[in-house]
Order: C-alpha cells, then sequence, then structure tokens
C-alpha cells in the first residue's frame, strides 16, 4: 500500500523513538562496563566513555563469577534436556493416543501454566529439605523442569498436531514397531518444535530467580541471577563490573536467540495466535 | 490397539507423575500450611487453625499488598499490551529497516530479568542514574528524584521498568495475529472509503479480538507473579509502597521463615488472581454480548 510522504516522515520519527527507547538502556549498560572505575561517578551521567577499557570484565570475571556460570550452565543444560525429552514423549502421546481421559489431561497441563511459582513454594522447599535435595543442583532442575514442562508440552502439541500421520501409520503398516516409529520419523520431523521448546526453556531457566534464591544457600551452588543479585551489595558502588558481569550474564542467552530466532518466534506465536 | 494405549501411558507417565508431585500436590500443600504457624524461633508446625488468616486479615500490611497488586498487576497489563499493539502496528507497515527493528524491539524481552532490575535500579540512581540526568539536563525535572526511595515514585517506577521489559512480548504476538488478518478485507473498506482509523476499529481490532484477550490474559498472570523485577529494585519498599503478593511470600516465608504465614499469602494470591482474571473474562463476555447485539 502506498503512503503519503507525511505519513512516512512521522512513522520513520515513531520507529527512531522506538529504537532509543529500547537501545538506550542498552547502550548505556554497555558504556558503563567500559568505563574506567571512576567514571561512572561523573555527575551529571555521560554516555561515552571517555577512556574505553576492558578492565572492568576483567575483575568481574572472578572465581566466584566462575562457578556461578558454571552452576548455571549446568543447572539449565539439564533442565532443557529433561524437560524436553519428557514433554515430547507426553505430547506425542496427548496428540496421538486414544485414551478417553485425555482432554481433561490436557486441561491439567494448561491449568499448570498458571500455577503462581510464589503461591506453591513453600511446600516444594520443604519436600526439597525433607529428600535432602536443598542446595543441590537437582533441587533447581526438578523445579526447573515441572514449571517448564506445561508450556513445553504445549508448545510441542502444537507443532506435533500439524504433523501428517499418514506417515507414521504407513511406517506402522510396513511393520516399524511404535518406538521406531516415534524415532525415525517423529522425533527428526518435530526438529523445528524442539528447538523452539528448547530456546523457551533455555531463556526461562538461564533467568529464573525465585527457586534459584530460596532453594540455594552457598556462593558454591549459586547461580547467575542470584550471584549477580548478591554483587548490589557487596559490591554496589561498582558500577563498572556490575555491568561487566550483566553483560556477560547476557551474552549466552542473546547468542542463542539470535541464531535460532526464528524457529523460537514461530513457536511462541503459533500457540498464542492459533491458540 | 491395547498395546498401543498401554505405550502411550508409559509415554506420559514422567511428565505427569512430575506435574502432580511438584506442582498439583504443593498447590494443596500452600493450604495444608496456611493452617500451621511456623517462625524462626519456633521451626516445629503448630496446628493454627484459621488464626493466621484472621491475623492477615486484620493487619495494614495486607491491604498494602493487594492494592500494590492491583496497581502493579492493571498498570504493567494496560501500558504494555498498549505499547505492544502500537509498536506491532509500527512494525506492519512497508518501511525501510523492518526487519533490524524488528530484532532490536526483541532484546529487552531476551535480557534477563534480574539484569534488567538490575540496569533499572542504576538508571533510578538518584545521583549517578541516566534518568535523573536527562531530565535534568533538558529541565524537565529541576531537582534529582530519588525515584525509587520516594514511595510515591516507587511503584510508578518498577512499573515503567517492567513494561520496558515486557512490551516486546506482547508485540511478538499482536505482530504476528496483524500479520494474518485478511488484506482483502482491508482493501475492500479502504475502497469503501474507510480511513486507516476506520480501518483499524472496523476491519483489525475485531479480526485479532481472541488475540487481544489471550494476551491480556497471559500479561495479567504473568505480571502479578512477577518477582525478580520488583525485588532487586525496591525489596517491595520504601515501607510496603511496592510489596506484592510474590516479595510479601518470599520475605515471609525466606526472610523471616513464618511459612504458615507465607503459605496463607500464598493461598490469598491465588484467590486474588481468580478474580482478576474472573473479573477480565466476565467485562470481555459482555463486550462481546453488546457487540452480537449491535
Amino acid at each position: 500500500m502506498k503512503q503519503k510522504r507525511s505519513t512516512r516522515v512521522v512513522l520513520t520519527l515513531m520507529q527512531v523513538l522506538l529504537a532509543i527507547i529500547v537501545l538506550l538502556p542498552f547502550f548505556w549498560m554497555v558504556s558503563v562496563s567500559l568505563k574506567p572505575p571512576t567514571e561512572p561517578f561523573a555527575i551529571p551521567a555521560r554516555l561515552w566513555p571517555d577512556h574505553p577499557t576492558v578492565e572492568n570484565y576483567v575483575s568481574a570475571f572472578r572465581p566466584e563469577f566462575r562457578t556461578y556460570f558454571l552452576n548455571s550452565l549446568v543447572v539449565s543444560l539439564a533442565t532443557v534436556a529433561i524437560t524436553v525429552t519428557l514433554g515430547l514423549l507426553a505430547a506425542y502421546s496427548f496428540t496421538r493416543a486414544q485414551i478417553v481421559a485425555i482432554s481433561a489431561l490436557v486441561g491439567l497441563v494448561v491449568l499448570a501454566q498458571m500455577f503462581p511459582h510464589s503461591a506453591i513454594i513453600i511446600p516444594i522447599y520443604k519436600m526439597m529439605r525433607s529428600a535432602d535435595l536443598l542446595n543441590t543442583y537437582w533441587s533447581l532442575i526438578l523445579a526447573y523442569v515441572s514449571v517448564t514442562l506445561p508450556v513445553a508440552i504445549w508448545m510441542l502439541r502444537g507443532f506435533l498436531l500439524k504433523l501428517p500421520a499418514a506417515l507414521e501409520e504407513s511406517a506402522a503398516i510396513d511393520g516399524a514397531t511404535p518406538l521406531r516409529v516415534f524415532w525415525d520419523i517423529v522425533v527428526p520431523l518435530s526438529r523445528p518444535g524442539l528447538i523452539a521448546t528448547s530456546v523457551y526453556v533455555l531463556i526461562v531457566t538461564w533467568q529464573e530467580f525465585l527457586f534459584a534464591l530460596s532453594f540455594t544457600s552457598t556462593k558454591e551452588m549459586r547461580t547467575l541471577p542470584v550471584g549477580l543479585n548478591d554483587f548490589i551489595g557487596q559490591y554496589g558502588i561498582r558500577y563498572g563490573e556490575l555491568m561487566a558481569s550483566s553483560v556477560m550474564v547476557s551474552l549466552p542467552v542473546m547468542a542463542v536467540f539470535f541464531f535460532l530466532q526464528r524457529y523460537f518466534v514461530a513457536g511462541i506465536t503459533a500457540g498464542a495466535v492459533k491458540g | 490397539m491395547r498395546k498401543d494405549r498401554r505405550l502411550h501411558w508409559l509415554l506420559l507417565a514422567p511428565a505427569l507423575i512430575l506435574m502432580a508431585v511438584m506442582l498439583y500436590y504443593p498447590m494443596f500443600g500452600t493450604v495444608y500450611e496456611s493452617f500451621h504457624e511456623t517462625s524462626f524461633l519456633s521451626p516445629d508446625p503448630k496446628f493454627a487453625g484459621l488464626a493466621l488468616y484472621r491475623r492477615i486479615l486484620a493487619d495494614r500490611t495486607f491491604t498494602e499488598v493487594v492494592t500494590n497488586s492491583i496497581v502493579w498487576t492493571f498498570g504493567v497489563v494496560l501500558l504494555q499490551n498498549i505499547l505492544g499493539f502500537l509498536t506491532a502496528l509500527l512494525l506492519n507497515q512497508n518501511l525501510p529497516m523492518q526487519g533490524a527493528l524488528r530484532a532490536i524491539v526483541l532484546l529487552p524481552f531476551i535480557l534477563p530479568g534480574v539484569v534488567a532490575a538490575i540496569l533499572w535500579r542504576f538508571m533510578y540512581d538518584p545521583q549517578l542514574g541516566l534518568v535523573n540526568s536527562l531530565l535534568l539536563q533538558t529541565g524537565l525535572i529541576e531537582n534529582s528524584v530519588a525515584w525509587l526511595a520516594d514511595s510515591r515514585m516507587a511503584m510508578a517506577s518498577v512499573i515503567i521498568a517492567a513494561v520496558w521489559k515486557g512490551f516486546p512480548f506482547s508485540m511478538l504476538i499482536y505482530l504476528a495475529a496483524l500479520q494474518n488478518v485478511d488484506q482483502s478485507q482491508i482493501e475492500a473498506a479502504t475502497l469503501d472509503g474507510a480511513g486507516p482509523a476506520r480501518r483499524l476499529l472496523d476491519v483489525t481490532l475485531p479480526a485479532i479480538r481472541d488475540v487481544i484477550v489471550v494476551n491480556v490474559v497471559l500479561t495479567l498472570i504473568l505480571t502479578f507473579n512477577y518477582f525478580d523485577i520488583i525485588w532487586v529494585l525496591t525489596r517491595g519498599g520504601p515501607q510496603s509502597a511496592t510489596h506484592i503478593f510474590p516479595t510479601k511470600i518470599y520475605e515471609s516465608g525466606f526472610g523471616q521463615f513464618r511459612f504458615g504465614e507465607a503459605a496463607t499469602y500464598g493461598v490469598f494470591s491465588i484467590l486474588v488472581l481468580t478474580v482478576l482474571v474472573a473479573l477480565y473474562a466476565i467485562v470481555q463476555g459482555q463486550a462481546n454480548r453488546r457487540r452480537a447485539a449491535a
């Protein structure tokens, strides 16, 4: 559709404004992370670093930070692997099984997505305590798998519903066992859904804060979000380091997102728009 | 066929058992805990009946938490959806640089919540923060404002930070919906002489009505339960000016070891959330009926 010149100018200006609103905080975060230690204290705050340096990155990458990073990595990757596996198995049964109770079970999955985590955290904490799992990776992995699983099942179910059942049927007629059909046909065909779901689970677990804050008690077990929050108290005034750490926490998940963005966007919007 | 059914149950079992143990059982557990009292000094749960409910209902903090939760939820949901929708409209035009801008707009959404919160805490810093610097330099304010420490400004400040972080998610869903709108209807309306505003109201909005409902309910639930931003920015303060249910539950439970009290707040939070979603459903249902009647 053709637009009038004046309309185009207004729209372009609005785009520029939008980009500024979104980018300004990011720009500042990176700028402060590149400032030598005394510069963030210049008043009024200056947008550009006068003498850019990577000093903050070097000092922020202290042993604690490396521990937090490793913890986050272990917990997130384990959660992604377990959630996506269990999610695909469940979603497959939800779409293919001739079981009378299926729609009731799907309803329970949808409902579970809405449970406020803070409202159920006390009983979960007590269960973890009785099982002696507090302050271990497993407390976080179990909690993260359970809260991401309902959404993962929902996203994967959306993908599986679109797969033609004919392929599976003809394979079954050719004598393939159900497990063969699942492994050789369903898994490869649902790859885009698996990628989208994995990215979603990674974004959620990489930044999870409430469970991590409540279930871990020692520095050795902290994940990045909790460790970062601790920096506020301990190094509250060392904004350069804090911003450098923030950049380092954000980069991995942003990198993953940008490589796999089109899968993710398709996965998220398919559920909500076609619902 | 029978063997197939057994296989499917087998595939379902791990997910169902995990969700039953880790989500549904705790849901009932919270109600159970709310009838039992603990504190830092006496950590063994003692049956308390409805005592905790009575005490919390009589407490002024409870009223504040409910009011704050409602202000926070409505503020974020309204602004985030309006901004998200307008951004989606803007990014749905045929303009250069759309692709790059779409990628840029998604950045706050991928930024980890705690990082966003720390960044905004720094932005709001009275002396060193960018917000005051810019406002002072442009002359919009004359003295620095303590955005997070001033109880009149704190709620608005956390809402703005949350909207900045959250609007790209709403944008994403609205944009997908806009791209699904039937273009021939829009062209027909244009030929009938409808201007952009008419087309938006009469064609686009009705076409994406269901998506708007889904989006609002989704952001309502997510916002009501959002913990990170407020906890890192204000810890619920100053006084209780920004305490919402999740921050209050965390503080009672893990700050003061009052598990019963935290659980009781948990039960109330579920009730309030249910009322909010139900209210929205009723309002939406009435609007639909009016539209159908018209």
